[in-house]
């Protein structure tokens, strides 16, 4: 029994021992595992960490040291720089940079190591405006490093300060003058020009207005700018700057002000503009027109109404003046005749009338002519007529008799055709209107036409016409206040209306004188007078010889 | 007869010569103003390039593009589509490997497809008149190739925070060749 009971024991204790082993051994595994998997943790941390900060060669710390700020400022390219902690003060630095687009180390540059300022021109040294620089700035006291800066800049960061400028207001504009270098400044090795616009900004109480001048060529010298259409009297405030293209980074200047004179503008200049105005737009209308009237567009009539047939404009506005009066001088001839009086009695006369044929009785003859035979008269053949002008006087006397049965014609002015003389005013209406010439012949300029040897004939229009006769002698006063009858009285009426009046118009002033020496000095006939004066002129005043009457 | 024709023919050309050029000026202010927006926003992604100088890269932009002499606006009309295009690829797809600020990412992209939608209608009437010559086709491959070793960088370096902060700096160059580009627009 007690080796069955030390058996079970020993049994049971290797089973503790081995329980306690494997216990161990589990409890080793463990520590083993926890450390390998800390050592997992930490290197994955470090990897990590490695992972992330693997490429940062450079303290973390470096871009926190300094504001980096890239300007064109005065026409150059200038990066200036400030330490953040202000408690630090170097005694000099140096500036280094290099860019993102290669591998390239950190360059120097000549002018901006060592410096005691805090900025550096780069204006000749970057020259590429989609480059992304990276500058280093490494602050020195002495020969100790204080601090180290680092920064990146693209040509977003380029702010341009406004240019120097100079405005002269007047009384409704402003001019506004630009101060450029005299040798066209460059940024990134390129033109101003191409990088930037002016902009010149204009502020009026409440109305701001931007104007964006085109400048050719480069910005060299002083440009000039006129603002124009202000309202005088006004105050104006403008402002010049720079507008980026590769940037919205804008520095606006301090304005200038400027209060605008008053008003002083002259009434002509406002005259000349408002017609220039209207030229231009006159014009402007006129070729549109005429351009669509070429195309097509717009057709035309060719044909105008009068009114606006302006060829004529001239004309119906200045009307052809008349034509200067000619003066002829004419010779009247006056043909005396003698008539013979026959023994006619006139009952129904009345008493002032009755005393010329008591006169005329005596040589048989009478000055009376009979009105209202005319027309019997004109009816009378060409050929009688002609006979009995140029014929001989008996022949003339012989027809005579026939004559006085004639009625006396009317003056012209009473014989316009009526129904009542239709039958003499068809034939020879001509007639009518040549007969009051006979006694003062006078001339129209137009329609005279040509006679032979001396004769003329003319046309005359009667209402543009004055006859003079020219006579000095006083003797025949009588004969000079004689006012000549109607020619209708005197000239044969017969005769050719040429013919007879040529016969009283002879050129020449002699026979003038001598076959009518006694014509009054004024022979401007009237349609009254002549029937007024056929009276009285045959009663009182005319030259009775004979029984015939001078005419 | 003829002289109408002419007049109409001169008068049509004049109107659309002066509507296009106010369209092309307008696509110039669109797309300036759009590559100052999203070179603004790159950079106020977060990302420092002075840290990382050692991961620096030549990715070798073209220079024909760099320096552009004979351009004409239908060249940077379509190189800058492309390189829009690409951006656009490189930003989207690598989005989630960033450790840049989502909103930024997403006003950037926002803004890039607004430039592409500007371009297209020019891009349109550029192909239909096929006013293109095998030349300027010539640059594509160059610039797909660019962009190329802008990616496999990225790649090489897993899409480290200093990967992308180079590419985020090549991407702000390329904008600011956009912009200079824009100025072909007005020829």
């Amino acid at each position: 029994m007690g080796k069955g009971y030390s058996r079970k024991f020993l049994a049971q204790k290797m089973r503790c021992e081995r329980k306690e082993r494997t216990y161990q051994l589990t409890k080793m595994l463990l520590s083993r595992q926890t450390l390998a998997i800390r050592l997992l943790t930490l290197c994955f941390t470090v990897y990590v960490s490695l992972a992330l900060d693997a490429s940062h060669d450079i303290p973390e710390s470096a871009d926190e040291n300094c504001d980096f700020k890239l300007a064109f400022r005065k026409y150059q390219l200038i990066l200036s720089w400030e330490l953040k902690n202000r408690s630090i003060v170097p005694t000099h630095s140096t500036f280094q940079y290099t860019i993102m687009s290669k591998k390239e180390s950190m360059k120097t540059v000549e002018n901006c190591t060592n410096i005691t300022r805090s900025f550096c021109d780069l204006t000749n040294v970057w020259q590429d405006m989609h480059e992304t620089y990276i500058p280093m700035v490494e602050e020195f006291r002495g020969e100790t490093l204080l601090v180290q800066c680092l920064g990146s800049i693209t040509a977003l960061n380029l702010s341009f300060e406004p240019p120097d400028f100079g405005i002269i207001g007047f009384a409704d504009h402003i001019n506004v003058v630009v101060q450029f270098p005299p040798v066209a400044p460059t940024i990134y090795g390129e033109d101003l020009h191409d990088q930037a616009s002016l902009i010149i900004k204009e502020h009026s109480e409440d109305i701001d207005k931007r104007h964006e001048p085109k400048i050719s060529g480069s910005f060299s010298g002083n440009f000039s700018y006129v603002i124009n259409n202000l309202i005088p009297n006004t105050n104006y405030c403008i402002s010049v700057y720079f507008e980026p293209r590769s940037s919205r980074t804008i520095t606006k200047p301090p304005l200038k002000c400027v209060l605008l004179q008053p008003a002083q503008e002259s009434g002509s200049s406002k005259s000349v503009k408002i017609v220039i105005v209207i030229v231009i737009f006159v014009s402007v209308a006129i070729s549109i027109i005429l351009t669509l009237r070429q195309i097509g567009y717009v057709c035309l009539h060719t044909e105008f109404p009068k009114v606006l047939i302006f060829h004529n404009f001239v004309v119906r506005i200045f009307p052809e003046l008349p034509l200067s009066e000619e003066v002829n001088i004419l010779e009247v001839i006056s043909i005396n005749k003698k008539k013979k009086v026959w023994g006619y009695n006139y009952g129904d006369e009345s008493d002032s009338e009755d005393e010329a044929p008591l006169r005329t009785i005596a040589g048989g003859y009478t000055m009376h002519g009979l009105p209202g035979r005319l027309h019997s008269q004109v009816r009378t053949s060409p050929a009688s007529s002609q006979a009995s002008h140029l014929g001989d006087p008996a022949d003339e006397e012989s027809k005579e008799p026939e004559r006085e049965t004639q009625p006396q014609p009317q003056p012209p002015a009473a014989q316009g055709p009526s129904p009542g003389q239709k039958e003499g005013t068809s034939e020879p209406s001509e007639r009518t209107e040549g007969l009051p010439q006979d006694p003062c012949p006078k001339v129209d300029d137009g329609n005279s036409s040509g006679g032979s040897g001396d004769k003329m004939t003319f046309n005359v229009d009667l209402n543009s016409v004055f006859l003079r006769v020219l006579h000095d002698d006083e003797e025949d006063s009588e004969e000079a206040a004689l006012v000549l009858p109607p020619p209708e009285e005197v000239v044969d009426l017969e005769e050719d209306p040429q013919e007879m009046e040529s016969s009283l118009l002879v050129p020449g002033g002699e026979k003038l004188q001598v076959l009518f020496p006694n014509l009054p000095p004024e022979c401007l006939w009237t349609g009254d007078d002549l029937s007024d004066k056929s009276d009285t002129s045959s009663s009182d005043v005319d030259d009775i010889r004979d029984g015939y009457i001078m005419r | 007869m003829a002289n109408r024709c002419i007049l109409q023919i001169a008068l049509l050309l004049s109107f659309s010569t002066i509507s296009l050029s106010l369209s092309y000026k307008l696509l110039q202010a669109q797309q300036r103003s759009s590559s100052l927006a999203c070179g603004e926003l790159l950079k106020q992604l977060k990302g420092k390039p002075e840290y990382c100088l050692k991961d620096r890269m030549d990715f070798k932009f073209p220079e024909e593009i760099k320096q552009p002499q004979h351009f004409r606006k239908e060249n940077a009309a379509l190189v800058i589509q492309e390189m829009l295009q690409n951006i656009l690829d490189i930003v989207r797809k690598n989005f989630s490997n960033t450790v840049w600020n989502e909103t930024i990412v997403e006003n950037l992209l926002v803004e890039l497809h607004q430039q592409m939608d500007s371009l297209k209608t020019l891009l349109q009437e550029i192909l239909e008149k096929k006013d293109i010559t095998w030349e300027d086709t010539m640059i594509i491959p160059r610039l797909k190739g660019y962009y190329w070793r802008i990616r496999r960088h990225m790649k090489a370096k897993d899409n480290s925070i200093c990967a992308w902060t180079v590419v985020q700096v090549e991407l702000s160059r390329n904008f600011s060749f956009i912009n200079r580009l824009t100025d072909y627009f007005q020829d």
